[in-house]
């Protein structure tokens, strides 16, 4: 059996590890692309925790503790430091998956992913209505025109969140139908509903807590022609006149584009919950 | 790509079934771990990391001052001697010690082992995660506008109800046959310990009953010190303990997160199903692992369910998932646990299904999916 020194020193240096992974995807800023807002800070306090906690066991691996046998009835220092699992195992459960997934992240999930958090769902399937709760009295084309702004082009700017929650609000649609947008998200094939092959997608994801529980937010894009050649997955701003068409039994946002374009990504990638 | 696994394995001489099935879900699991899996699978499992580990973090800080500063049987103390009276109040404790589900089991450890009985611990266990402020207003925001009061209270309510059952279940039963063999024998060594031992008040006199001279000369500065170390390393070795855990559930969960492990689409067919739909989610919210002060967001958003499946997600879902079943391997036996998910599942999927059938109809799925 591994010696007490040794085992708080694998700990203490697994520890260190967890630390020294969170500290930096805080300081890197790509924390941003994992965790929502309030728990970006809480994942600081972890590390700075982790680090604390870790460096004094690491320190003080050969200071005797007090132990209820302190007394004089024996000693058991490091028994109460027995693991339900052998120290090495420990240290390379916590170690080596969390080490692999630094290595293969790229921060962002891929299509694959993606289509599994709605990217093709319908959107009316899964819009939710506290997004909207901000609306209140009646719904116009005046009232949304007023409280959303105007580019030099004459095109309101709207968030695609907007837009995505739309589809479950007939008053909301009614009210947007055929008004002249502009939003930006990210550029996806479209893989449904296609015949014409002259369809896009434009998505953000909306995350609660971190980005194991996003779900995609897609409007579709319609274009005269082909769609324009970019990088799936590459932020694009658009412009365009949206419609609410019925298709498979469900309204559905399409924003028919005028003129799309690569833009650089927001400040935040992903819708967070407030 | 698998060639050479292949002739690796025509090494062998003659394998059997079971290693051909192994060998053969093995070789589907790498052919699902393509490169953009391995991206998919580091993002979830790293998101779900951070979010969790400063939670086990507090949790298992908390544990290691319980250890070193709380006496044994303190706990004890506080709750009221009628057991039945015991186990009701521990089932409220989570409004004083407001901790989620990651945070719960270290803490439990360590009170169990200090004292509590294992009805109590389960109880304050089972309920803490949901009868706690944060979750109630964390609920309370995510379903605002979709009747968050009746969501919020039928929480609180079964939440509080199914942990009491639990408690008062587990309390007919002894500790040897609830705990893992090793925490028995920690509890039962500490209990002897003090008791033989230490049965004392360590600040002032130091007359033991042991035997053995406790007139030890060391000064009370020096002896702080050491309790810190002491706090130290037991914070320690519960985070170890916890986390490698934690570890594999967030492995498992980020594998049916990216959809890297088969099966999760029949969801989906089940979602209008006055019966089906509730089992459904609790299945979900089993693989999720989402942590008790966020999840109502993510069922706020499963429109397509009725609110009773909802309500047993939520209720389910901080008692039982994929990180907690290994968490619970910390402090239960393994059938205890595969007793109490299966007793979880049934109690709490009852009480959705009636409680949905019970309130008026205009709280129906339907009512809360349109209203706005």
């Amino acid at each position: 059996m591994m010696k007490a020194k040794n085992r708080r020193i694998l700990f203490s240096l697994a520890m260190l590890i967890w630390s020294g992974v969170m500290l930096y995807f805080y300081a890197s800023g790509r924390i941003s692309k994992y965790l929502a807002e309030e728990f970006r800070t809480i994942a600081l306090l972890g590390g700075l925790g982790l680090a604390v906690v870790g460096l004094f066991n690491l320190l003080t691996c050969g200071q005797p503790a007090e132990s209820c046998h302190d007394h004089g009835c024996g000693d058991c220092e490091g028994d109460h430091e027995k693991g339900d699992i052998h120290p090495l195992l420990a240290f390379v459960l916590m170690v080596v998956p969390l080490g692999l997934c630094v290595a293969w992240t790229k921060d962002d999930f891929t299509g694959q992913a993606l289509s599994r958090k709605g990217l093709y769902d319908a959107p009316s399937r899964i819009s939710s209505t506290p997004f909207l709760e901000s609306l209140s009295g009646p719904i116009t084309p005046e009232t949304m025109q007023k409280g959303h702004q105007m580019n030099p082009d004459g095109y309101y700017q709207f968030s695609l969140m907007e837009l995505f929650f739309s589809a479950g609000d007939r008053e909301l649609q009614s009210a947007l139908e055929g008004m002249k947008i502009e939003t930006e998200g990210r550029w996806a094939l479209e893989k449904v509903r296609n015949e014409n092959g002259n369809r896009a997608r434009l998505y953000r994801l909306f995350m609660t807590c971190c980005i194991a529980d996003s779900r995609a937010v897609p409007i579709v894009l319609e274009f005269e022609g082909a769609p324009p050649d970019l990088t799936e997955e590459d932020w694009v701003k658009v412009d365009g006149t949206i419609h609410f068409p019925v298709e498979n039994g469900a309204s559905q946002p399409v924003l028919q584009v005028d003129h799309a374009e690569s833009a650089e990504p927001p400040y935040e990638e992903t819708f967070m919950r407030n | 790509m698998f060639e050479n696994v292949g002739s690796f394995r025509n090494l062998r001489s003659e394998p059997s079934l079971g290693h051909r099935l192994t060998d053969r879900a093995w070789m589907a699991f790498l052919d699902r771990m393509s490169p953009d899996s391995q991206q998919n699978f580091a993002l979830a499992f790293l998101s779900i990391l951070f979010e969790g580990a400063p939670f086990i973090l507090l949790g298992t800080l908390i544990s290691g001052v319980i250890d070193v500063y709380l006496p044994a049987g303190t706990m004890d103390r506080f709750l009221p001697k009628n057991r039945v009276l015991a186990i009701l109040v521990s089932g409220l404790l989570g409004i004083v010690f407001p901790v989620c589900e990651c945070a719960v089991v270290p803490v439990i450890r360590r009170l169990v082992k200090k004292g509590l009985p294992v009805s109590c611990g389960l109880t304050y266990m089972l309920a803490a995660p949901i009868v706690n402020p944060i979750t109630a207003l964390s609920t309370w925001k995510a379903f605002e506008g979709q009747n968050a009061l009746l969501i919020v209270g039928s929480r609180l309510l079964i939440g509080y109800g199914v942990a009491v059952l639990i408690g008062l279940i587990i309390s007919r039963f002894s500790m040897r046959s609830i705990l893992r063999p090793g925490l028995v024998d920690q509890v039962e060594e500490d209990t002897c310990t003090e008791a033989a031992c230490c049965d004392h008040d360590h600040e002032d006199s130091h007359a033991c009953g042991c035997g053995s001279s406790c007139s030890d000369d060391h000064d009370h500065g020096d002896r702080s010190e050491r309790r810190i170390v002491a706090a130290f390393r037991s914070a320690m070795k519960d985070f170890i303990d916890v986390a490698v855990y934690f570890t594999v559930g967030v492995t498992i969960t980020a594998l049916f997160n990216t959809g890297i492990a088969p099966g999760a689409e029949w969801l989906d067919r089940l979602a209008n199903h006055q019966v089906g739909a509730p089992f459904a989610l609790m299945v979900l919210a089993f693989v999720l692992s989402l942590c008790s002060t966020s999840d109502a967001f993510i069922a706020a958003s499963l429109d397509k369910f009725t609110w009773g499946a909802k309500l047993a997600f939520l209720t389910f879902g901080p008692m039982m998932d994929v990180k907690l079943l290994f968490l619970y391997q910390t402090v239960l036996k393994r059938r205890t646990i595969v007793l109490l998910a299966l007793g979880l599942l049934l109690i709490i999927g009852a009480i959705c299904i009636g409680w949905q059938e019970l309130v008026p109809h205009r709280f129906s799925s339907h009512a809360i999916s349109t209203m706005k």
